[in-house]
């Protein structure tokens, strides 16, 4: 994700010949049709958790979900701009600081890491809630605001950074074969002999 | 009567769906290229998932569990073969020639 796409763009290294992506009717209809679903499923699943199956993880997952379909059916660069790439490190950032806000405020107040009860003395009057029911809405709090964001923001980020590829370094070129052959298998060969050697030189 | 009657149409649905899973998973480690096994992981597979989900469903009986079942038969009906186009369609932008009679392919 440190890297910016639009670099390696402008680069011209890229020796692996995208074709233009052109949009699908099929895949855009059934995406528009199922996106409403599969966020409210997720969302739903978020909420669960404390008493119920569910979770934030699984729950962030489904909601990264949403933008990968959205990224396969109305193109991947198109979605990165439209989902600017502040907006999905934020969402990690954010989910951390609030995991991590719930979390250290206890010991702020003389308790253990992650013990919700300390939350009773100071808001338990104004929130009108028992000693017990802390640790049920702490929990939820650390899964909505901490666990959902954080999966989603991560998962967004790495298929971003998966989908802008490898930028493989100059000085290897493929075999005695031309660069512009494009046969898949020969493809696939350069990617992976790129990969490697783009670990060796860093 | 209707008794003998759901548990043999539930047998039979839970028969079918193995069937055409079986069928689909032979497919896919079987069938010499993407085109292909992406045709039998679409089509074989959402039949073998949806006979064995109707069978839940016919098991479950009146509840609101049915009602998931059910829900999730249709997205799997809608989604699956969306993905294995997706897959195939992906495949042929990339330059994939499909396998045809005569090639001596894997």
């Amino acid at each position: 994700m440190s890297s910016d796409p639009a670099d390696n763009d402008t680069g011209g290294t890229i020796t692996r010949q995208r074709p233009v992506y052109t949009e699908s009717q099929v895949i855009m209809t059934t995406v528009k049709a199922v996106i409403p679903f599969v966020l409210t499923y997720g969302l739903f699943i978020t909420f669960h958790g404390t008493g119920s199956p569910g979770g934030g993880f699984q729950g962030g997952a489904l909601i990264a979900s949403v933008v990968l379909m959205m990224a396969f059916a109305f193109g991947i660069e198109s979605t990165r701009e439209w989902l600017s790439n502040a907006l999905v490190v934020g969402l990690g950032t954010v989910g951390v600081a609030i995991f991590a806000g719930i979390a250290l405020v206890p010991m702020a107040l003389g308790e253990n890491f992650l013990e919700y009860t300390a939350y009773y003395p100071v808001l338990g009057d104004i929130l009108g809630l028992k000693e017990y029911e802390f640790v049920k809405y702490g929990m939820e709090a650390v899964e909505i605001g901490g666990i959902a964001l954080i999966v989603a923001g991560v998962l967004m980020g790495l298929f971003f950074a998966l989908a802008a590829g490898v930028t493989p370094p100059n000085d290897t070129t493929p075999d005695t074969e031309s660069a512009a052959d494009t046969g898949a298998a020969s493809n696939t060969n350069t990617m992976t002999g790129d990969i490697d050697t783009e670990g060796a030189n860093k | 009567m209707i008794a003998t009657a759901r548990i043999g149409l539930i047998a039979v649905f839970v028969t079918l769906g193995l069937f055409f899973t079986f069928v689909s998973t032979a497919g896919v480690i079987r069938l010499p290229d993407v085109f292909s096994r992406a045709h039998t992981a679409s089509q074989a597979d959402t039949l073998g998932a949806g006979f064995t989900l109707a069978a839940v469903a016919l098991t479950l009986g009146w509840q609101s569990a049915t009602v998931k079942t059910v829900l999730l038969l249709v997205f799997i009906f809608v989604t699956n073969p969306t993905a294995a186009h997706a897959i195939a369609r992906a495949a042929y932008e990339e330059g994939i020639e499909p396998w045809t009679t005569g090639d001596d392919r894997r």
